[in-house]
């Protein structure tokens, strides 16, 4: 008898227990190191917008502070890079499908709008909304088919595409101009105001990536958001929540695509000169680790990931002789020490909702 | 008059050579608490993915408010009204407890992306209504407090709980539960006891597979069993407890 009535007890004080243990301040535990950084989290959260704003700031003053041709030109690539970065997170980190065809849609992006330029004159934003759709059209075109495979096997099917296209733009001579590229490409003229200074050219990435950006967050924060997430961690349960799995995979990937033709058909304008090369599996590659080493499914991630893979190299350049060796060794020690990239780990919207939740229960029990 | 409101007719699922499901038919009324019992690899779950359009039936129809929905898209079926939870626990682990009820109301929101691109009417209405409903459901459930901790640092009995939140804010009429008491204590299941009752007196009707023969048999208006994918026994609690072929089969192999 005494037993029988222990054990509900004994349960009870179990799952008491188990409230305490999810209840207690994150904080109390923790070394100072860890401690350090839960609050600069905290502080990042909080002030997410703000800090936001003072990065898109000191992004408007560079070219006016550093107004050299090589600095601008980092400047762009960084951004050109944080771009893919982030369109490649919305499918691969926000969604969970690995894609290795993200150069072949900035190539098809930038063919479209070298194409259009040189050939019929065509200049912004026709050849930047072409440019997004053909490349949107091929996302849709190739996830018809692929999408229902899963993981590595999509990969591969993804590598194969992006393998496909270079060889279309190697081979079809009359559109193509094939391995010679295409030359000549008109710059960005804004309803006649052509963009041919360094820092112009700066300004037009900039808004891309904003522009990017925004969506994307836009995305994130939304029905449509909670949906992505939801297929990336566990499908069968989406699909049972109401989720058409497959239409939301369609969906996103041309839009991921869309996204990365819009950055072509600025690198078209901006380079005045493609050819295949410049969209090989390389280049998927590299834009890939700017997605994995930044973060998987954070947008601030893919930025500071461009910001690291591809200004840091630069001002490495003293060291020119050790350069990759020093880049391998970055790579190296992120991966063990920080295997999820640089800002994959947390979710500063669910750290702002947690310390917002834990002030507000602390007000009420005081 | 009962209102019959789910029907499945002759249901068969095979794999290569096993038959999962054999010919099982069975029905659900309106407002009914109907138990799915048998033994470990009966069929059970297997019968749950035929209703729910996760497996296509080798053979028979699944008819719900005299529509047939055999071959339905799990997401359709959700749409119509009717949801589940998972005997494996299957929750979104990188979203937080409100998120993953959140996506619960996908169903019954509709901002498309559009709408959220540039933050339109329906946008914003998709948001209230999504956060209002995960906060009723969570009350509900008693796991509000837990709201924006991930739906995975939950003790288990919790994230039980949180399945069947997250199926609730579907807003379905019919309520398919797999194993809900699976893995919970004394305390947590005469709780969930109590949560399946109150949900029928909230208008739900509630299909459930259940080992634990303490909420089989306190809360079911029927029974059906199951044993090598075959219906061998249907009736009320009492009916089955004491029916022969049940007890050899199911009772007989755990005394
Ligand atoms: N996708 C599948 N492919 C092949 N065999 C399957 C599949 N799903 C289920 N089975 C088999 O079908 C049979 C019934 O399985 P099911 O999961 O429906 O049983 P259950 O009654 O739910 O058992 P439990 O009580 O253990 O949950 C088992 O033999 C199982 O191995
Ligand atoms: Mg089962």
């Amino acid at each position: 008898m005494v037993e029988n009535n222990q054990n509900p007890i004994d349960k009870a004080s179990q799952q008491n227990l188990d409230e305490a243990v999810i209840k207690a301040p994150i904080k109390s535990k923790e070394k100072p190191v860890k401690r350090f950084f839960t609050s600069l989290l905290e502080f990042w959260a909080k002030h997410q917008t703000a800090i936001s704003l003072a990065f898109l700031a000191i992004a408007i003053l560079f070219p006016i502070l550093f107004n050299q041709q090589y600095f601008l030109s980092i400047g762009v690539n960084v951004m050109l890079y944080a771009t893919l970065s982030v369109s490649l997170n919305l499918i691969t980190g926000f969604m969970g499908i690995t894609s290795l065809s993200h150069a072949a849609f900035l190539g098809i992006g930038a063919y479209t709008a070298a194409i259009l330029s040189t050939r019929l004159g065509a200049n912004f934003p026709i050849t930047f909304l072409a440019g997004a759709a053909m490349a949107g059209l091929f996302g849709l075109l190739l996830g018809l088919p692929s999408l229902r495979i899963k993981g590595r096997f999509l990969a591969i099917v993804t590598l194969g595409f992006g393998e496909i296209a270079r060889m279309v733009e190697l081979n079809w001579m009359s559109l193509t101009r094939g391995p010679q590229g295409i030359s000549g490409i008109p710059k960005v003229s804004l309803f006649g105001w052509i963009m041919k200074t360094p820092a112009q050219k700066y300004y037009v990435i900039l808004v891309i990536l904003v522009l990017v950006v925004l969506a994307v967050a836009a995305i994130m924060n939304s029905r449509v958001g909670r949906a992505i997430s939801a297929i990336r961690d566990d499908e069968v349960a989406a699909e049972a929540m109401g989720i058409n799995v497959f239409g939301y995979k369609l969906m996103v990937f041309s839009i991921s695509a869309a996204f990365a033709g819009l950055a072509g058909a600025f690198y078209a304008h901006y380079m005045s000169f493609i050819d295949p090369n410049a969209f090989s599996f390389a280049q998927s590659i590299l834009i890939l680790s700017v997605t994995i080493f930044g973060g998987m499914a954070s947008i601030a991630g893919s930025i500071f990931g461009a910001l690291t893979l591809l200004a840091l190299p630069e001002l490495l350049r003293f060291l020119i002789d050790y350069r990759l060796i020093i880049y391998g060794f970055v790579l190296v020690i992120m991966m063990v020490f920080q295997p999820n990239g640089l800002l994959g780990s947390f979710n500063l919207k669910h750290i702002k909702q947690q310390a917002m939740f834990r002030k507000s229960q602390e007000r009420s029990e005081s | 008059m009962a209102e019959k409101i789910l029907w499945a007719n002759n249901v068969s699922q095979h794999f290569g050579g096993l038959v999962a499901v054999d010919q099982v038919s069975m029905e659900l009324n309106k407002g009914e608490i109907v138990g799915i019992i048998g033994p470990n690899g009966a069929g059970k779950t297997t019968f749950f993915n035929d209703i729910t359009g996760m497996y296509d039936p080798t053979e028979g129809q699944v008819f719900y408010r005299g529509k047939d929905i055999t071959g339905k898209k799990p997401y359709e079926v959700t749409e119509l009204g009717i949801t589940r939870t998972f005997q494996n626990i299957r929750l979104f682990d990188r979203m937080t407890v409100i998120e993953n009820v959140m996506v619960g109301v996908h169903s019954r929101t509709k901002a498309n992306i559009v709408d959220s691109l540039f933050r339109l009417k329906n946008h914003k209405e998709t948001e209230k209504k999504a956060h209002e409903k995960a906060l009723s459901v969570l009350e509900l459930t008693g796991l509000a407090d837990f709201r924006y901790n991930y739906a995975t640092s939950l003790p288990y009995g919790s994230q039980r709980k949180l399945e069947i939140a997250r199926a609730l804010a579907a807003e379905p009429e019919i309520l398919l539960l797999d194993e809900p008491g699976a893995g919970m204590n004394e305390m947590e299941t005469s709780q969930l006891i109590a949560f399946i009752r109150e949900l029928r007196d909230l208008g739900y009707t509630i299909l459930i597979i259940e080992h634990d023969m303490r909420v089989i048999m306190n809360i079911c208006d029927r029974i059906y069993v199951l044993d090598h994918g075959k219906l061998i026994a249907q009736g009320k609690p009492s009916e089955i407890q004491s029916n022969p072929d049940v007890i050899e089969a199911y009772l007989g192999k755990e005394h």
